[in-house]
């Protein structure tokens, strides 16, 4: 056991699986603003980055670690209800060029600021779980506690969005008003603050990807999600783009992607794990692997 | 009829023609005028307008949204530099065309899977294609110089053209505007080239898949080739456009042409006015002298423009104007000439006819 | 409780609706009949606030109701089943029902169980997704989702549409009987002017946006002009 647990095969999937679920978190976070309001938010990465900024940064004045987590979730939450509130709400109805265009911005905007307020150099969050990954009989598992926290974290996350979507009132609400928003209205659920709680949580569940990101072997800086938008996005894609669970999947696929290319092909064109994928299921099952009706608006 | 048609076509072919030579000479006249540092700045313009005219056209005219054009531009850099580096002495006419053909080569590839993809899904594969760049390069060391990136030597200036030039820096000053004035020729050809498409059959058969595709295909119009064509006329630019980009600034490498570019592009692209020839023109001219702009709202409200802030106010006035120009004015500065001459018109008490876009 | 008052609504440059006005009131069935175009869908539109009227009132009670957001009209009591039923295919029926009590103060688990009760059908496969159930038991959960907030007004757009004559009889009763139970306002809006006039107690008459004749639906329901011109009625 000990011994299959250290053999390369399981290294390439820890560490790939590690990877994935950031790409997950941050595909499930723009499927949720997706589902609801049609807008894929090209500055997704770049607001939880910023809110990862404001958050964890607070160490620096003593604050402890957890408390910078949940300090950062918090105005992530605030920064998801100001996007759709100020920038894009005026937007619904019009084309959706618009949207992209606008996110894509915003995008500019905040690394910019980012930049100049933080400035472009690598921050490390120094993390109380250790990132020393363990030893199993004198060979070593590329696990590490801090890799476990945040598998567990990412489970959490997930089972918490999908518990308020499918048990609770808020998430009968958020579903209704995504799936027929003027049936919602006429029901009496205020549909645009739907919206906006819907843009709050998406941004959220980012904001967690952008801590763990953050606390991890790349550190802290301006444009640390732009890749991993890019695979979360593709994430999505795969997964069909309506889909939670194909999101999730579609996360965790790349991430191993990737770690495969990097192992056995070439560190330098390991990015192009997602890329690859998302050619072949495009060629393959163009609608995304996890999505029921054919007849998808693409 | 048919006959009527081809005069009355002729006729607009030749107005535009006179249109775009009039302005490429007063641009070239006003070479002479600059200062060799802002015809560096005139030239690196003119190549980013033929890429905006190139999104433009994608955009505007065929409906599809591509965030990838850096992609492009640096697939067409990249052919200038391998090019350059084996066959220096050919005449760059060739290295244009080479680098326009790679383009739209790399446009057919992502064009293929993507035809059936539309607005966020096409923006999200193009943005996808525009990373993969600097990956491939780094990663194909012995074809592209890896991360240093390939180097090669300026734009050879002609002996009649120094001749034209006297004095200390002589040779500087004329380098400098040759560069300049091929970049302002090649830009002024490819404008002429858009404004004929624009009217084209295919031009309009563009506008008619962007607006209603199902009306298209009942009259006959093949929805997947027009659009692919349209993406490959667009990366066909880009890829010039990064060729000229790069033979200015004599280098590419893996990070000449980041992400940040294609979000740059598009802000220059709905700035100007989103599928006009005159909004490619002022997103160049924007392009070229932005840091200048930038540098005087800079001393305007007391920044350092060596701080942190200040190195970063062309990154955040630009994304600020990005998104107020698509809030209040979707169709950028070119769409504000005939919205103020309707402004004129009302006064007047004149039938408010729109003059055009 | 339901009153109309000059009402215009334009689409663009198109008039759907010029100076309409009716009252629709508690324990009766108000039918608003016509052609196809005639304005009838726009009219419940506009009670409800999914369109903006141009000139005009609606009020609910003594309170106008005019430029309120839907959400809120829904609030205040006016249940809305529009066109088509409106259920969400991708809920569950036990999902769509209680979205339906948002709109009130009413205890969810106890409405829930008065809609089963009313409608066994849907209580029998509650926890099924709506894409399973047949046209007619589609009315009946857009109606039972309707009551469940116990509202003073039901707006029903076309409800027989798509239903076999003889479901449409049966809903026509169920219509009648809940407003007489519940002292409900009942504004049926239908083309199938036959079924509508046999249990409505007023009627109103639209053609081209404008009201050609309301008052009394018996006296409408014999009124040979009527018959043959506006609501296609042939003896």
């Amino acid at each position: 056991m000990s011994q299959f647990l250290s053999s390369p095969i399981m290294h390439n999937i820890f560490a790939g699986l590690a990877q994935g679920v950031i790409y997950s978190l941050v595909a499930l976070s723009l499927v949720i603003i997706w589902q609801s309001t049609h807008v894929l938010n090209f500055a997704q990465g770049a607001m939880a980055m910023f809110a990862s900024y404001v958050g964890m940064t607070e160490i620096d004045r003593g604050l402890n670690y957890w408390l910078c987590l949940v300090l950062s979730i918090f105005v992530g939450l605030l920064f998801g209800g100001f996007t759709e509130r100020v920038l894009i709400r005026p937007l619904y109805g019009k084309p959706e060029i618009n949207a992209i265009v606008v996110t894509v911005g915003f995008l500019g905007v905040l690394e910019a600021v980012a930049q100049a307020v933080w400035t472009s150099t690598t921050r490390n969050i120094a993390t109380p779980l250790s990132q020393i990954y363990f030893h199993n009989q004198g060979r070593l598992v590329l696990l590490s506690p801090f890799v476990i926290f945040q598998f567990a974290l990412a489970i959490v996350i997930m089972l918490f969005v999908a518990g308020l979507f499918r048990f609770t009132d808020l998430g009968l609400q958020l579903r209704a008003s995504a799936l027929a928003p003027e049936v919602a209205r006429l029901l009496g659920v205020r549909v645009n603050r739907m919206l906006t709680i819907g843009w709050m949580l998406s941004a959220a569940v980012g904001t967690v990807a952008a801590t763990i990101v953050a606390s991890g072997s790349f550190g802290l800086y301006p444009s640390d999600m732009d890749g991993i938008l890019i695979a979360g996005f593709i994430a999505a894609v795969v997964g069909g783009l309506e889909s939670p669970v194909g999101a999730v999947i579609g996360g965790l696929l790349i991430g191993l992607a990737e770690q495969f290319i990097l192992s056995y092909w070439s560190a330098d064109l390991a990015p192009l794990g997602g890329i690859i994928l998302l050619v072949v299921v495009l060629m393959l099952r163009p609608q995304g692997l996890f999505t029921k009706s054919v007849s998808r608006r693409v | 009829m048919k006959r009527l048609a081809l005069f009355a076509n002729q006729g607009a072919t030749s107005s535009r023609l006179v249109g775009v030579l009039l302005l490429t000479l007063l641009t070239l006249a006003i070479t002479f005028v600059l200062p060799p540092v802002a015809d560096s700045q005139l030239a690196s313009g003119a190549a980013i307008s033929i890429v905006v005219l190139g999104l433009s056209w994608l955009i505007g005219w065929s409906g599809q949204i591509s965030l990838g054009n850096s992609g492009f531009m640096a697939v067409g850099a990249y052919a200038t530099g391998i090019w350059a580096h084996h066959h220096a002495s050919s005449p760059i006419i060739f290295t244009f065309v080479l680098a326009m053909a790679v383009g739209a080569f790399s446009g057919l590839i992502i064009a293929i899977p993507s035809t059936r993809l539309r607005g966020p899904y096409l923006a999200g594969m193009t943005l996808a294609f525009s990373a993969a760049i600097a990956p491939l390069a780094q990663n194909y060391t012995s074809i592209t110089g890896g991360e240093g990136g390939l180097f090669f030597n300026t734009l050879t200036t002609p002996h009649w053209f120094l001749n034209l030039f006297s004095g200390q820096n002589a040779t500087i000053d004329a380098n400098a505007q040759w560069t300049a004035d091929l970049a302002v020729v090649v830009a002024g050809v490819t404008f002429f080239f858009m404004a004929n498409l624009f009217h084209s059959h295919t031009g309009r058969a563009m506008r008619l898949v962007r607006d209603n595709d199902v009306a298209a295909e009942l009259v006959g119009v093949n929805l997947p080739r027009t659009r692919t064509l349209a993406f490959v006329v667009a990366a066909a630019f880009a890829g010039l456009g990064g060729s000229l980009y790069a033979l200015i600034n004599a280098t590419v490498t893996p990070s000449t042409f980041p992400l940040t570019l294609s979000i740059t592009l598009l802000t220059l692209m709905v700035l100007g006015g989103i599928g006009t020839l005159s909004g490619a023109v002022i997103g160049g001219i924007i392009y070229a002298f932005s840091s200048n702009l930038v540098g005087h709202i800079n001393s305007l409200t007391g920044i350092n423009p060596t701080s942190n802030l200040g190195a970063n106010m062309q990154g955040i006035i630009f994304g600020i104007l990005l998104i107020l120009t698509m809030l209040f004015t979707p169709r950028g500065i070119a769409g504000l000439g005939p919205r103020f001459g309707r402004l004129v018109a009302n006064r007047r008490r004149v039938a408010p006819l729109a003059t055009g876009e | 409780m339901i009153r109309v008052e000059h009402l215009t609504v334009n689409y663009g440059a198109i008039n759907a609706l010029s100076d309409v006005s009716f009252e629709a009131n508690p324990g009766r069935v108000t039918a608003v009949l016509g052609a196809n175009g005639a304005g009838k869908s726009t009219l419940l539109r506009a009670i409800s606030g999914l369109v903006a009227p141009k000139s005009g009132d609606i009020f609910l009670g003594e309170r106008s109701i005019l430029s309120m957001a839907t959400e809120n009209i829904a609030r205040l009591g006016v249940a809305h089943v529009p066109e088509g039923r409106g259920v969400i295919h991708e809920l569950t029926i036990e999902e769509n029902l209680r979205l339906g009590a948002f709109a009130s103060e009413v205890d969810v688990r106890a409405g829930l169980e008065r809609q089963y009760e009313l409608f066994p059908v849907l209580g029998d496969r509650r926890k099924k997704y709506c894409s399973t159930l047949s046209g007619g038991e589609r009315q009946m959960l857009a109606m039972a989702r309707a009551l469940i907030s116990d509202p003073k007004v039901l707006l029903l757009d076309e409800p027989s549409l798509g239903l076999a004559p003889q479901v449409t009889s049966e809903l026509m009763n169920l219509i009648l009987e809940l407003c007489h139970a519940n002292d409900l306002t009942v504004v049926l809006v239908e083309q199938n002017a036959k079924s509508a006039l046999r249990i409505s107690h007023d009627a109103v008459v639209l053609h081209l946006g404008t009201v050609v004749a309301s008052g009394d639906a018996d006296t409408i329901a014999n009124d040979k002009n009527l018959r043959h011109y506006y609501l296609g009625l042939v003896q």
